[in-house]
């Protein structure tokens, strides 16, 4: 097998152990306001949970945690721990509930662990990546994906999959529905994201943006929720 | 990384006041810059400058010598597509001023011309500074650049809210075109710990989502950099629901308290129940953070 090819099918065996959620890193756990939006009777079958999860898939996840994502990627890239250091800085900065920030820490701190705790990655990947100060999330998926030569756009469609995965089965546990509901909303969505990712990598600086006010409402308010499934 | 926003350098290397003639029809381009210096317990304003229509008028000691109360104007009453306004201002240590407006800020149709507001405030050690202006108002047609920077040293602190108001409600207007790109960046100690973007157009898609505004014609955002937020108050704070406010049914208010910072988001149909919201929060937060009772500015009931 020509190593090239042989390369592409390593970094899928990766992209999928990144993806899978066997992946030590708690995402199962959040929920990110959808819990409140079924609470408070805004999401409420199926219908309401796709229009919510596309919804914050196009104005939080392409205006403002994709693009980051490929921006760190880039940074891991050229080696520019500065980079790294400012654009993790400017995830964690825009990160404006208490439970949002703290899910990305927590999530970025497992990741990092258990990156560590393989024993077999390169010796100055760890020094870099432990000189982090609570590294967000995305900064440390980052470090990874760049380090086991997954694409920048592969990555992208790997972690806004994971993403989507992880709230459609937060509906799920939670409206509820059934299996085939799930999976007919991950068919649609799905369906969007090539375009969604295109979309997130033609974004300029400037055109970064982090307002989803009643998204971010949502987290506020889940803080406080009476009875949830899901960390806050 | 060419976004000077990120990039606390190339912030501070521009200039203090714009330059260029003012002829015929051309846009404003007017700056202020202020200095606060406390001296023996006393807060002063002991610099200005100004360029083009932005002063600040006489300031006021409303509240005893250690808080200097400013107003700051801009006496054509409007932003026009073109115009660009900018404030500086610069807190010595242990100072504290309170700025506020005394009207909304209107944003005119741009006519093809963005207008902005660039403000830029940096706060020694120990310094407090309340930003606390009345809504902007986007007329139908505006395209509006709104920008703020702030720079905290050990221990300032600051408070500021901004409200936006998209339409003239009183007219029943809807901001049917134009666009509006909003920033606000909080460092201290050179580290960023806040920052929030807008980019929005009539029919951007966070304009209707039921994640975003939700269709609203009014949103605010109220954020204090002062540390963590003691639980108590906190629990005070999200008393200030929508029916022990009185506000409208249907609007969305919600705080949160992060390790820096404190942050309150309205939502709804009316400007002036978001500043009564605001206001609200203030007065229990205004004790924690700068150990003395919320005192309103009187130009807030003309």
């Amino acid at each position: 097998m020509p190593s090239e090819i042989g390369n592409h099918r390593l970094a899928l065996s990766r992209m999928l152990q990144l993806a899978s959620t066997m992946l030590p890193v708690g995402a199962y756990s959040y929920s990110q306001g959808l819990e409140w939006a079924i609470e408070s009777g805004t999401v409420h079958d199926a219908n309401t949970a796709q229009l919510w999860v596309n919804d914050v898939l196009h104005i939080y996840q392409t205006s403002f945690e994709l693009p980051v994502l490929q921006r760190l990627y880039q940074a891991w890239q050229a080696g520019d721990e500065s980079a790294i250091s400012t654009w993790d800085a400017f995830f964690k900065a825009g990160r404006d509930t208490a439970e949002a920030l703290a899910e990305t820490r927590q999530m970025g701190y497992s990741l990092r662990r258990l990156l560590n705790d393989l024993q077999q990655l390169p010796a100055d990947f760890l020094a870099k990546l432990n000189r982090l100060n609570e590294p967000a999330f995305p900064t440390v998926y980052a470090g990874a994906a760049c380090l086991w030569q997954i694409g920048a756009q592969d990555m992208l469609h790997t972690y806004a999959w994971s993403w989507m995965e992880n709230q459609v089965s937060a509906a799920m546990k939670t409206i509820p529905l059934g299996q085939v509901a799930g999976q007919k909303i991950m068919l649609a969505l799905g369906q969007l994201l090539p375009q969604i990712i295109e979309q997130a990598m033609q974004l300029h600086d400037d055109e970064i943006s982090n307002f989803a006010p009643a998204l971010s409402m949502a987290g506020c308010l889940h803080e406080t929720q009476y009875s949830r499934l899901f960390r806050s | 990384m060419n976004d000077p926003y990120l990039s606390h350098e190339a912030m501070q290397n521009q200039p203090c006041a714009t330059t260029g003639a003012q002829a015929g029809m051309a846009p404003w381009q007017a700056s202020l810059t202020l200095e606060f210096a406390e001296k023996n317990g006393r807060s002063s304003l002991s610099k200005k400058c100004h360029q083009g229509p932005l002063v600040i008028q006489k300031v006021l000691y409303p509240e005893g010598q250690s808080v200097c109360h400013g107003i700051i104007v801009h006496p054509p009453g409007g932003v026009a597509g073109g115009d660009a306004l900018r404030l500086e201002v610069q807190l010595g240590q242990s100072s504290h001023a309170l700025l506020t407006t005394p009207g909304a800020s209107k944003w005119y149709k741009a006519n093809g011309r963005e207008a902005s507001q660039h403000l830029k405030f940096d706060l020694a050690t120990a310094a407090h500074l309340e930003w606390l202006p009345q809504e902007n108002i986007l007329f139908d047609g505006a395209m509006l650049n709104l920008s703020a920077e702030i720079n905290l040293a050990q221990d300032a602190n600051y408070a500021g809210w901004e409200i936006l108001c998209f339409g003239r409600q009183a007219s029943r207007e809807q901001w049917q075109s134009g666009q509006l790109q909003q920033r606000l960046v909080i460092r201290r100690e050179h580290k960023m710990i806040w920052q929030e973007r807008a980019v929005l157009k009539p029919d951007s898609r966070v304009i209707a989502s039921m994640a975003g505004l939700c269709g609203k014609v009014v949103s605010g955002s109220f954020v204090v950099a002062a540390g963590l937020l003691p639980e108590t108050l906190l629990a005070e704070c999200r008393q200030m629901t929508v029916e022990q406010m009185t506000v409208e049914s249907g609007a969305q208010m919600a705080v949160t308290a992060l390790p820096e910072i404190f942050s309150a988001r309205y939502i709804g149909l009316s400007s002036q129940s978001a500043r009564q919201y605001f206001e609200a929060l203030w007065h229990i937060l205004r004790p924690w953070y700068a150990n003395r009772p919320a005192s309103r500015p009187r130009i807030w009931n003309t």
